[in-house]
């Protein structure tokens, strides 16, 4: 299972204390989402091998203006692993650009309606259910949240709409285990097979990415198989 | 009031033992906490915070339900465990309810259930460590800038401007 955390300056860890301590509590991988304004220095490489857990490259493009969000998301495809964009007034804009593989926390501060379900499934955009406020707010704000998670939920499964799961990690401190997530997914009345289902996407979204970024493709649904044919849900 | 002297009651007032039967069946959570190198934690306030934890993700119902109960409870330089105790098939719940608990204090904590037995016992030899690694106090240069850090191991918690970083050793020039 893979989470999506913010380093230092986004955060208050660097990527290398992230991907420890998330390696110690279960995770094979995480996924660098550090905003666009706030990126951060590191070696995926070095720190994967020394830990011992997949490293990915992310970014979680952050824009008011859709026409440069859409410039930004075009000039991160070819140097990031996964591409989020910051949910919010955006959300029409990231579920409308299959090149666009995570919505960011739709619910925070906008809204996903069955069109934006719908297209979202179409374009095969990831929304995510963040789990954030759930963990760390309270009073009204998570009665919130819990509810925009719900409402989600009804539309994901209405639609089959792809999503990610993710504690939204901004530091070693706010990092979760999976079966707490679990745990905590369940008691707001998901099943702990879709939580698990959302945080096995990342992983699923970094490795599709990196196939489709290998050399083996020729041109977008075309590439050159290897010897065992797999099933390709492309 | 001394527990020797004991008064005399009917037969129906007297303290009884449940049979074995009827008495609740636990479970024992090991939890470690984790936080900064200034923090400070003590047992009513983590006893505290699972406390309020429940009652705002669970309600009154769910927290007696629950009926947790801090067992052992140890914390010191940044870092600590606990053994909580939970009526056994609310294991999940409070798991939940623990993985809620961001700060203690103010302070931002990480958590973690590192396991859960049936006996405190099992539950101590097997998740609970003996004495945390000595800290030392450091100069460390993260991002080309020198600044005072606490180091633990493979963990460097630097001072920055506006509070701490986490970091590694790899963050760390010269490692």
């Amino acid at each position: 299972m893979y989470e999506g955390v913010h380093a230092h300056p986004d955060g208050r860890a660097t990527a290398a204390r992230l991907a420890k301590t998330a390696a110690a509590y279960g995770y094979g991988g995480v996924v660098i989402r550090n905003h666009g304004d706030a990126q951060t220095e590191y070696d995926p490489d070095r720190i994967g091998s020394h830990y011992g857990i997949d490293v990915v490259p992310g970014i979680e493009i952050r824009s008011n203006d859709p026409g440069q969000a859409s410039g930004l998301v075009g000039n991160y495809r070819s140097k990031r692993t996964i591409v989020c964009v910051h949910g919010g007034p955006l959300n029409r804009f990231a579920v409308e650009q299959p090149t666009v593989d995570v919505l960011a926390h739709p619910m925070r501060d906008g809204d996903i309606n069955h069109v934006l379900a719908k297209t979202a499934t179409e374009n095969g955009v990831h929304l995510e259910f963040n789990f954030a406020r759930v963990l760390r707010a309270e009073g009204g704000k998570r009665v919130r949240a819990i509810q925009g998670l719900c409402k989600l939920r009804e539309l994901t499964e209405k639609y089959d709409t792809p999503y990610v799961v993710s504690a939204d990690a901004r530091s070693h401190l706010q990092l979760r285990a999976p079966r707490e997530l679990l745990a905590v997914g369940e008691t707001i009345g998901f099943d702990r097979e879709d939580i698990e289902a959302g945080l096995r996407a990342w992983g699923e979204l970094a490795e599709r990415n990196r196939r489709r970024r290998s050399e083996s493709v020729v041109e977008p649904g075309v590439r050159v198989e290897p010897l065992d044919p797999r099933e390709d849900e492309d | 009031m001394s527990p020797k002297l004991s008064v005399w009651r009917p037969e129906h007032e007297r303290v009884k033992h449940l049979p074995k039967h009827l008495r609740p069946r636990w479970r024992y959570l090991a939890v470690g906490i984790e936080s900064w190198p200034e923090a400070d934690i003590d047992r009513r306030a983590f006893q505290r915070a699972i406390w309020f934890a429940a009652g705002n993700l669970l309600g009154d119902t769910g927290s007696a339900a629950l009926d947790a109960s801090l067992l052992r409870f140890r914390f010191a330089d940044a870092e600590g465990d606990a053994v909580v105790r939970v009526r056994r098939g609310e294991v999940e719940r409070l798991r939940a309810v623990l993985a809620t608990i961001d700060e203690i204090d103010g302070q931002p904590v990480g958590i973690r259930v590192r396991g859960t037995s049936g006996t405190v016992r099992a539950c101590e030899e097997k998740y609970i460590r003996g004495p945390p690694e000595r800290s030392e106090e450091r100069t460390v240069a993260l991002a080309d800038t020198e600044r005072p850090a606490v180091v633990r191991d493979d963990r460097i918690d630097v001072e920055v401007s506006d509070g701490r970083v986490g970091a590694t050793a790899l963050d760390i020039r010269d490692n």
